[in-house]
């Protein structure tokens, strides 16, 4: 066995972004969130960080070679030590915390829940994807199911005691969710559940008694296309009227994929039915379904940004460990005192400054947007609540494209500061390159966020909020630009630059609209780049003038202050000149991206 | 003003740390008198008598003592405290039990553990697991103080100091000793040998600990383990060589399959040579080791007690 | 029975210690604090002997600044019922937590005070046993089993040469050790009850104690440092290092 490598919660970080840039004061005062004071955050925090730690970052490694398999027995068996880590998330009950304490939840923000899955996915990404599927499943049931359902099943799923899936992906029905099959057929008080479905994350597994699968399925008489999907609940047991565990359903767990990453997670083709119809619940109204999924999908779009950041984050205290205890050569302009190790080599340091930056960028993107959520959902104003909703409706795609992409990279560049040990197994770093690479893929591919921003949040209002949030930044950029220190006087003047390029790129996307659908398209992805390299530099400016600001007021904890901006000031000569680059690519590129014919691309050969 | 040691024994023998808190006293004054307290402890006695320095051994010999019960021997110390400047003990299980309850009786602090005396009134005592060295002063008309005996060689025999006892006011206590489970060894006792073999995780069980003390046997050598070892069960709670088990600084240490914790190291970091063997390389252990041998100590162990 | 546990805010034992330059001390600002690992213990101890039956009630005392409350929090939330902060800034000696400790035993008449055997920051594994004296108490240190019976508790002490089992007449101090048991992680909703806990701050003057420190410390300095050796290819060179080289063997 080779060692596990630990991971340190930032939690004076994570502390830094939820109350300087997310405004966890702020969350505290909506209504309901009283709870949420800064010592119960502190404490929250600070247990989480230990369960983080010591319960499920030990068993990255153990899950990443032993993976889940799928037993004699047809029942999928996790890893060894991930039931007792279950029970433990399960006896804390942290599976609640956000949720509706009427059904036993502890009714605390979303953004907290977003601290508390950003340690869980670090610590362990193929393990915290149950947690997270399981509280995506809790919303669906809680925002659409019928009293009966919510009565019968949220208590447990709440709990931890029961886990949740979603089950939309079918062999033909990938991204095009219109090609859906599996099929309802009404029977009495339920409706009879067939067909199957690929791609199932904890599908199943042996962490709970029993799973509740939430399922895309047609009805008899159901439109073609996507509005006539809808969503039912699928027990793997059926839950007998007093809750007690009745037959078991016709859901059977047919294979477990084998995976490039997150081997811990089992990934489940799942068949339902398969001796006349899985018994399944409506959820909500007939032919709705998708709508329904979609609300629940963007709550998992930013859960998948999360982990984006959550793997850099590991992956960056791996490399940071690393290069500070390996010795090779003497780094330039090395003076007594410093440490030998390659960190002090300018390019790891490069590299390393880098990932330091983005992932700050990450967190402060993804807690402001977390933020905005509880702010949409719990504000008493509904102009607040409308316009928190609008920024979180454009943020999910730039965060969901943007981190996970950037979340890919770090871990690369993990590896990279890891040298050919990077390369072996046995060091860890490979682990986290490859449980990245699912995150731009599932819950939508980075193309389909990139769509998502271009023709919803871009085409849709006419660049209305996207230019209200590009305006907000030029103002901040424009007010640093004067400022008295160097730092920020650059990191004001490059996003000023950088958001002038993200104008421009707007504009030509609503002209080029008109003329050809796919200039848009086929710029989209650079378009979301540009769009989240300046939104990260809009975090890390905020943080590096609130660190600015604390240092003027005599905060005493200036290493840790006075590195914002200098962090910010690297990210600003480093990432934010990239915006020129991809502006001219998304204007002056699109068109080359299908201009050979088809037989071009694939040669006369 | 003369000196009081609290001696460590088990009636009938002294213990090694006995003499290490002799020499720490002599660097304080030449009057050093030695109290030995148990049952049946003449033997303990005259050998503390034969310790150079010493100028003067009491030998309080009672039931109450017999066990050296914290509630009695802190009750007997405090009736002879008058007139003595200072009262030492080793930091041992006794010490350490017996000391701080003296000092509250006091109504004096207590310095605990220390690795230097600097003066009659300043001592060095490490603190935060030995991450620094606390230099303190006392102005308590009598100083209580523990001393950590690897940082105090042992003073030698030849000695014949006069034996006296002591009138004791043992009266019935509110504790009572029920029984007790010691290790029982051939082997030097950890804090007083030459050389110290230790194993870690990487022993994988305790059936693997007789590979240890093959080559321990074979060297004259002590078996100690690291808290890994201690927690895993491989071996009982009284091998623990680091922070919150023995402080070691022997001749030779030989950590085997430790990957060297902070808290492992805290406990043996002093010993003179340091010889790690470990199949990671990047373990720390390597980091404060004069000889590091990457390597399986499967293979490593009996190719060594075959060399040695 | 009541409990007392007595728990100290420390220095996070994974945080690297810094001398500071001018050997005053070490760096404790913008650090990690936590509860002291064998203050844990002695909570988790207490916690179950509430759960067994043996206990009645847990109440938590910290010596220490206003931020200690959070440590108090924590054992709130680890199953402690209500909690009592000593409040003071300064540096604060083990002699002068007993006798804090003393006066709010005299007030709450426990059957039994807990705690843990030292505090990893000042390393002093005093107080425990200064309490015990002030009170004229039986002390069980170095506790790796407690059992509590009628009147008496048997404690099992981790001492130099295995274990030893001794029997005190309650009340009694008890000290834990490493591997008294293994605390537990507080889960949420006690984490959100224990603010509604009781909480009560009083002063050192309040309970009449005297809490100046006795010792002065001098300076606080780095350890010396060890540097590493060499790496040895096999059994054969490293036998003949410690042989001709080190000559130690």
């Amino acid at each position: 066995m080779t060692a596990a490598t630990p991971y340190t919660p930032p939690q004076k970080e994570i502390r830094f972004v939820l109350d300087h840039l997310a405004g966890m004061a702020d969350v505290a005062a909506l209504p309901g969130f009283e709870d949420a004071s800064p010592d119960m955050v502190d404490s929250i925090l600070g247990e989480a960080a230990k369960i983080a730690e010591n319960v499920l970052a030990p068993l990255n490694r153990i899950g990443d070679i032993q993976g889940a398999k799928l037993g004699t027995d047809g029942v999928a068996h996790t890893a060894e030590g991930w039931g007792v880590a279950w029970q433990a998330l399960v006896e804390g009950g942290w599976n609640g915390l956000p949720f509706d304490p009427a059904h036993g939840g502890m009714g605390l923000p979303n953004l907290l829940n977003t601290a508390v899955q950003e340690m869980w996915h670090s610590a362990n990404m193929a393990f915290a994807l149950c947690p997270m599927l399981t509280q995506g499943a809790v919303n669906a049931v809680q925002l659409y199911g019928s009293e009966a359902l919510k009565d019968l099943y949220l208590p447990r799923m709440i709990s931890g005691e029961w886990t949740g899936t979603m089950n939309i992906t079918e062999p033909q029905a990938g991204s095009d969710l219109a090609a859906t099959r599996s099929r309802a057929v009404p029977n009495g008080d339920h409706y009879l559940v067939t067909g199957q479905k690929i791609f199932i994350t904890y599908g199943d597994h042996d962490l709970t008694e029993n799973i509740v699968h939430l399922v895309l399925a047609r009805l008899p008489d159901a439109p073609a296309g996507v509005k006539g999907i809808s969503l039912f609940v699928v027990p793997k047991f059926l839950v007998e009227p007093d809750g007690s565990l009745g037959a078991r359903n016709q859901v059977k767990c047919v294979s477990l994929e084998h995976k490039l990453g997150i081997h811990g997670s089992p990934t489940a083709v799942l068949s339902f039915g398969d001796e006349g119809g899985a018994a399944g619940f409506l959820v909500g109204e007939p032919n709705r379904g998708l709508e329904y999924m979609f609300t629940m999908m963007n709550h998992a779009r930013l859960n998948v940004a999360m982990q984006g950041l959550a793997i850099a984050e590991r992956a960056y205290q791996q490399a940071l460990a690393y290069a500070r205890d390996r010795v090779q050569g003497k780094p330039l302009g090395w003076s007594e005192g410093q440490s030998k190790g390659i960190v002090n080599h300018p390019d790891v340091r490069r590299l390393l400054m880098g990932m330091k930056a983005r992932i700050e960028a990450m967190r402060g993107i993804l807690y402001t947007a977390a933020a905005a959520v509880d702010v949409a959902h719990h504000h008493a104003d509904e102009a607040a609540r409308d316009r928190a909703a609008l920024l979180v409706d454009l943020l999910t795609p730039i965060a969901k494209g943007w981190c996970t992409e950037t979340g890919q990279q770090l871990a690369s560049d993990s590896v990279q500061v890891h040298g050919g040990m990077g390369f072996i197994e046995e060091t860890g770093a490979a682990q986290h390159l490859r449980d990245a690479r699912i995150t731009t893929i599932y819950e939508g591919t980075t193309a389909i966020q990139a769509n998502d921003l271009i023709n919803r949040k871009i085409l849709r209002d006419g660049g209305v909020t996207a230019n209200r949030l590009l305006d907000e930044i030029a103002a901040l950029g424009g007010e640093l630009s004067g400022h008295a220190d160097d730092a920020l006087r650059v990191t004001g003047a490059e996003l000023v630059s950088a958001v002038h390029e993200a104008r421009q790129a707007i504009a030509w996307v609503l002209t080029a609209a008109k003329q050809d659908p796919r200039l848009p398209a086929a710029a989209s992805v650079t378009l979301l780049e540009l769009m989240g390299v300046v939104a990260g530099g809009w975090q890390l400016a905020r943080a590096a003038k609130v660190a600015v600001g604390r240092l003027a007021e005599g905060d005493a904890d200036t290493a840790f202050l006075s590195a914002k901006p200098l962090t910010a000031h690297f990210y600003a000569t480093h990432v934010l000149p990239k915006a020129a680059a991809l502006r001219a690519t998304v204007i002056n590129g699109s068109a080359s991206v299908m201009a050979l014919s088809e037989e071009q691309l694939f040669g006369a050969a | 003003m003369p000196i009081l040691i609290l001696a460590d024994h088990d009636n009938a023998s002294l213990k090694p740390a006995t003499a290490h808190t002799v020499t720490a006293a002599t660097k304080l004054g030449t009057d050093i008198h030695v109290l030995v307290a148990g049952r049946g402890a003449t033997p303990a006695a005259e050998e503390a008598a034969k310790l150079a320095g010493v100028a003067k051994v009491l030998l309080a010999d009672d039931a109450s003592y017999e066990h050296a019960l914290a509630e009695p021997v802190a009750a007997l110390l405090v009736s002879l405290a008058p007139g003595y400047s200072h009262i030492l003990a080793a930091a041992t299980s006794v010490g350490k039990n017996v000391l701080p309850r003296v000092a509250a009786l006091l109504d004096v602090a207590m310095i605990s553990e220390i690795t230097a005396v600097v003066s009659a009134d300043s001592f060095e005592r490490p603190i935060y697991a030995g991450n620094a060295i606390a230099t303190v002063q006392s102005a308590d008309p009598v100083k209580i103080v523990t001393i950590r005996t690897t940082a105090f060689e042992a003073a030698a025999a030849g000695n014949c100091a006069a034996v006296e006892s002591v009138t004791t006011p043992a009266a019935p206590g509110p504790s009572s000793f029920v029984s007790a489970e010691l290790t029982k060894s051939e082997r030097p006792e950890l804090t007083a040998a030459r050389i110290v073999i230790s194993g870690g995780r990487g022993m994988q069980s305790g059936e693997n600990f007789p590979l240890l003390e093959a080559l321990a046997d074979k060297l004259g050598a002590a078996v100690g383990a690291s808290r890994a070892a201690v927690d895993a069960g491989f071996v009982p709670n009284d091998y623990q060589v680091g922070q919150t088990g023995k402080i070691v600084a022997p001749e030779l240490y030989i950590a085997v399959g430790i990957s060297g914790a902070i808290q492992h190291l805290a406990g043996m970091k002093d010993s003179k040579v340091i010889v790690a063997i470990n199949k990671d390389e990047e373990a720390p252990i390597f980091q404060v080791a004069d000889y590091g041998l990457v390597a399986d100590l499967f293979k490593a162990l009996p190719e060594l007690q075959q060399a040695v | 029975m009541k409990i007392l546990c007595a728990v100290k805010r420390v220095v996070d034992y994974n945080v690297k210690i810094r001398v500071k330059t001018d050997q005053s001390g070490v760096e404790t600002s913008n650090v990690k604090f936590s509860m002291n690992p064998f203050d844990e213990i002695a909570v988790e101890e207490a916690v179950r002997l509430k759960e067994a039956g043996a206990a009645t009630e847990i109440v938590v005392v910290s010596i220490g600044p206003a931020q200690a409350q959070e440590t108090l929090r924590t054992a709130l939330a680890m199953g402690a019922d209500r909690a009592i902060l000593v409040q003071t800034d300064g540096a604060t000696e083990p002699l002068a937590v007993a006798k804090v400790l003393k006066a709010l035993v005299e007030k709450e008449a426990p059957g039994m005070v807990i705690l843990g055997k030292q505090a990893i920051d000042d390393d002093c594994n005093q107080t425990g046993q200064m309490l015990a004296a002030l009170l004229g108490w039986a002390q069980g240190t170095f506790a790796s089993k407690v059992v509590a019976g009628d009147g008496k508790v048997a404690v099992t002490r981790e001492i130099d040469g295995g274990l030893e089992v001794v029997s005190l007449t309650l009340p009694a101090v008890v000290t834990a050790d490493l591997r008294l048991n293994e605390p537990r992680y507080a889960s949420l909703p006690n984490i959100m009850k224990a603010k509604k806990k009781p909480l009560e701050t009083v002063t050192p003057d309040a309970l009449g104690v005297d809490v100046t420190p006795r010792l002065k410390t001098l300076k606080v300095a780095e350890p010396p440092k060890r540097e590493a050796g060499i790496k040895v290819p096999d059994v054969a060179v490293l036998v003949d290092k410690l042989k001709n080289e080190a000559r130690v063997i």
